[in-house]
């Protein structure tokens, strides 16, 4: 069952043709990593997917239901109503972590789940200390974020996107503004998750977790998806010229 | 700043103020008139006929013509020095003028000034509208009377020698206002702010002739007094000398050939009889007001204008901070028409004097729509300009304030599915709020200083009330006392401020 589903995305900042022609999936249960070199697109295919973004032309469907149609080559958005209803299908954790600052660790995980998805509090609390207790924070619920190390902050918003019990989770480069060793703890609580079954799509530079957690791999190169398939086909015996390239970079 | 510094520069300002008050008292002795080359008149600019300016920018008038003969005479030049009435004493004690020569009337200044004989006869007489119902005197019971500030109508209703008739007349006004000058007064008249205006004859036949058949006079008369010209307490060299010269003047017709040219040969008295009271009145006599009674006076008189500026600072608080956040949307909204608006609002309100905004706001209902405007409209008007005015101010200040928030937190609150009114109250405001308290402080310690602008629109706030004391006692200590007060009220309104800005540390 395809939890997601883009095709034919089409996107550009003004003059600037950042995606062309992008159609990919994702199933339910699966782990996606997309890689690729910056100004590949990745992280512009991953923000038309979460809605940070409007595409220009394609359509893009969650759990088989339209989010936007490609009418005539013209991408139309659903209502705004159905729009909300449908945020409420994904999460997203973001690479400088976007916790509210003015709130503890606990209100920063269960504001939106009270009050957007209105939602018992007592279930969001129990809920939101378990995750607390998953993530290794669970004495930190009263602490504001800057109290907190990087590290921990990405864990509290990994957190925060589970709260809202997502179908897919989203990972824009969670750990490119972290130390090296500080990243192990993250992607820890990524590996569990995808043997949860947690389905998730991750734009990442650690090649080497992508090869290790991901089912399939997605490289992007100029806008356009240039190989995917098997992390043992496109990281070990990549086809194309432009992913050995890239692999080779990477290495060093 | 920490807590101790700011009570040693507390301490610091006060014990200035002490040393500048009490070094306030002294006499000055004569001049030396032997070196003297120029002469400094001042006048109040808007008092034709006695001194004014005319189309071509020049300062003319009688007084003006006087003094110009006056110095010819003596080989001196004269200097024109226009002054704020309200400052006209410190600017005789500090020496930057020579005399208050200007309409300027004996009767109740006896003591305070070393004056010339006098040289006009001069009423106070009352203004109306012509359609107005009020012929007598006695009409004027219930009804709002204006007059210039520390000018002798007034003097004639509350000073200590007006009469028990002129006290009776007044205690019987529904109230008796002040205004910085007479366009003012007529600006309030025409408005329909205030009923009638009591000023000098002389004044009121030149601007019943200026401004034609829409006012007219009572018959009877308020009171009567004198013009002199006003000198530095002790400095009868000068005065000696101008007097000789006026003298010479009266003596080969000169002076009449003036009072002519000005229509004034009615009210001229000089060299009549009962003329030189004031004049030969030894200033050394003096009855001595001391440091302390002033103060004591001061500290009693000030209160009301106190609670009339916290009023003012208050309900401007209270009404600008979320107009200032509405005028922010707007400003800030998808609409290009909208954020249009607000654009132009902000420029006007910023790049115009507030002075001037707040006499739009008082008088433009009636010059705009004939909309006759009362007395009571008055407060409102000033709480409205300052309000309008300052929203400007922290739209731009809470503008500032959200943009700096990071694009992040709202990509966090719409990814999780905040509305756009949950994200703004839930995540932007409370950040913002932190963000702009600096800014918002400094704008809140200038409005605590403009309150004294609402004297524009004659609402006498603390300020206000300070300069009609200083007029009243001659002396420059009230406005020191009122400053203090300043300072006093910003001080602790930084200190407000700075514990909240402490309360908001909990995050960065």
């Amino acid at each position: 069952m395809k939890l997601l589903e883009i095709n034919h995305l089409k996107k550009s900042f003004g003059e600037l043709s950042v995606l062309k022609d992008i159609s990919m999936h994702v199933e339910e249960g699966e782990v996606v990593a997309i890689i690729g070199p910056s100004g590949s697109g990745k992280s512009t295919l991953l923000r038309c997917a979460t809605l940070l973004e409007t595409m220009d032309e394609g359509s893009m469907y969650y759990d088989g239901k339209v989010v936007a149609a490609d009418e005539s080559g013209k991408t139309v958005y659903v209502g705004k109503k159905e729009l909300q209803e449908r945020k409420s299908m994904f999460g997203l954790v973001f690479q400088n972590f976007n916790l509210f600052p003015h709130y503890t660790v606990l209100k920063n995980i269960t504001d939106a789940p009270i009050h957007v998805q209105k939602r018992d509090k007592e279930e969001v609390y129990q809920t939101a200390r378990e995750l607390l207790k998953k993530v290794g924070l669970e004495t930190k619920e009263d602490s504001y974020p800057c109290q907190l190390s990087g590290g921990q902050q990405q864990r509290v918003a990994i957190a925060r996107a589970l709260a809202m019990k997502p179908r897919m989770l989203f990972f824009d480069e969670p750990t490119s503004a972290l130390d090296p060793e500080i990243t192990a703890g993250i992607l820890k609580v990524m590996r569990q998750l995808a043997e949860e079954k947690m389905t998730m799509i991750i734009v990442t530079h650690e090649i080497a977790f992508a090869k290790n957690v991901a089912d399939r791999v997605i490289f992007m190169d100029g806008g356009v998806i240039v190989e995917e398939g098997a992390p043992a086909d496109v990281i070990d015996h990549p086809k194309n010229e432009r992913t050995r390239n890239f692999l080779q970079k990477m290495e060093k | 700043m920490k807590q101790s510094n700011k009570v040693i520069a507390l301490l610091l300002m006060l014990s200035l103020m002490a040393g500048l008050l009490i070094g306030c008292g002294k006499n000055d002795q004569n001049e030396d008139l032997s070196d003297k080359t120029t002469f400094t008149m001042g006048f109040d600019a808007s008092f034709p006929p006695y001194g004014y300016q005319d189309e071509n920018n020049e300062y003319v008038g009688f007084d003006i013509d006087l003094a110009q003969e006056v110095a010819n005479r003596n080989g001196w030049t004269l200097v024109k020095q226009p002054i704020d009435w309200d400052s006209k004493d410190m600017e005789l004690n500090s020496g930057t003028i020579d005399c208050i020569w200007n309409g300027f009337t004996i009767n109740g200044r006896e003591d305070n000034y070393t004056w010339s004989k006098a040289y006009v006869d001069n009423s106070q007489v009352v203004i109306v509208k012509s359609e107005s119902d009020i012929y007598e005197l006695e009409d004027l019971k219930g009804k709002v009377v204006v007059v210039q500030t520390d000018s002798s109508a007034l003097a004639a209703f509350t000073g200590e020698d007006a009469t028990e008739e002129n006290k009776n007349l007044c205690a019987e006004f529904q109230d008796l206002q002040q205004v910085s000058d007479y366009n003012n007064a007529f600006m309030n008249l025409e408005a329909g702010s205030v009923d009638a205006i009591c000023m000098d004859v002389g004044v009121a036949n030149y601007q019943l002739e200026q401004r034609g058949s829409q006012f007219r006079m009572l018959d009877s008369n308020v009171s009567s007094e004198q013009y002199g010209i006003g000198f530095k307490q002790g400095n009868t060299a000068l005065r000696d000398q101008v007097q000789v010269t006026l003298d010479e003047m009266l003596a080969d017709g000169t002076f009449a050939e003036i009072a002519e040219k000005w229509g004034l040969t009615d009210s001229v008295c000089l060299g009549e009889e009962g003329t030189d009271q004031a004049y030969k009145k030894d200033a050394s006599e003096a009855e001595k007001v001391t440091f302390w009674n002033r103060f004591a006076d001061t500290v009693k008189q000030l209160p009301a204008g106190m609670l009339a500026t916290l009023l003012i600072f208050v309900l401007t608080i209270v009404f600008s901070m979320p107009l200032g956040l509405l005028l922010c949307m707007i400003r800030m909204s998808r609409s290009a028409i909208l954020r249009g608006i607000a654009k132009v609002y902000i420029s006007i309100m910023r790049g115009t004097p507030l002075m001037l905004q707040l006499l739009v706001v008082f008088f433009g209902p009636y010059y705009l729509f004939k909309i006759p405007v009362s007395s009571t409209y008055r407060f409102y008007a000033v709480i409205i300009g300052f309000s309008l005015n300052y929203a400007a101010y922290f739209a731009e200040i809470y503008r500032s304030g959200i943009e700096s928030i990071p694009v992040g937190q709202h990509e966090a609150a719409s990814v999780l599915g905040y509305s756009k009114v949950q994200t703004f109250w839930k995540v932007i405001f409370p950040q913002m709020a932190k963000r702009v308290l600096p800014p918002v402080t400094n704008e809140v310690i200038t409005l605590v200083k403009d309150t004294s602008l609402a004297f524009a629109l004659a609402y006498t706030e603390m300020f206000t009330q300070a300069k009609q004391i200083a007029a009243a006692q001659a002396s420059i200590m009230p406005l020191f006392i009122a400053g203090l007060f300043y300072y006093i009220f910003n001080f602790l309104v930084a200190f407000v401020m700075d514990k909240l800005e402490k309360k908001m540390q909990y995050y960065r």
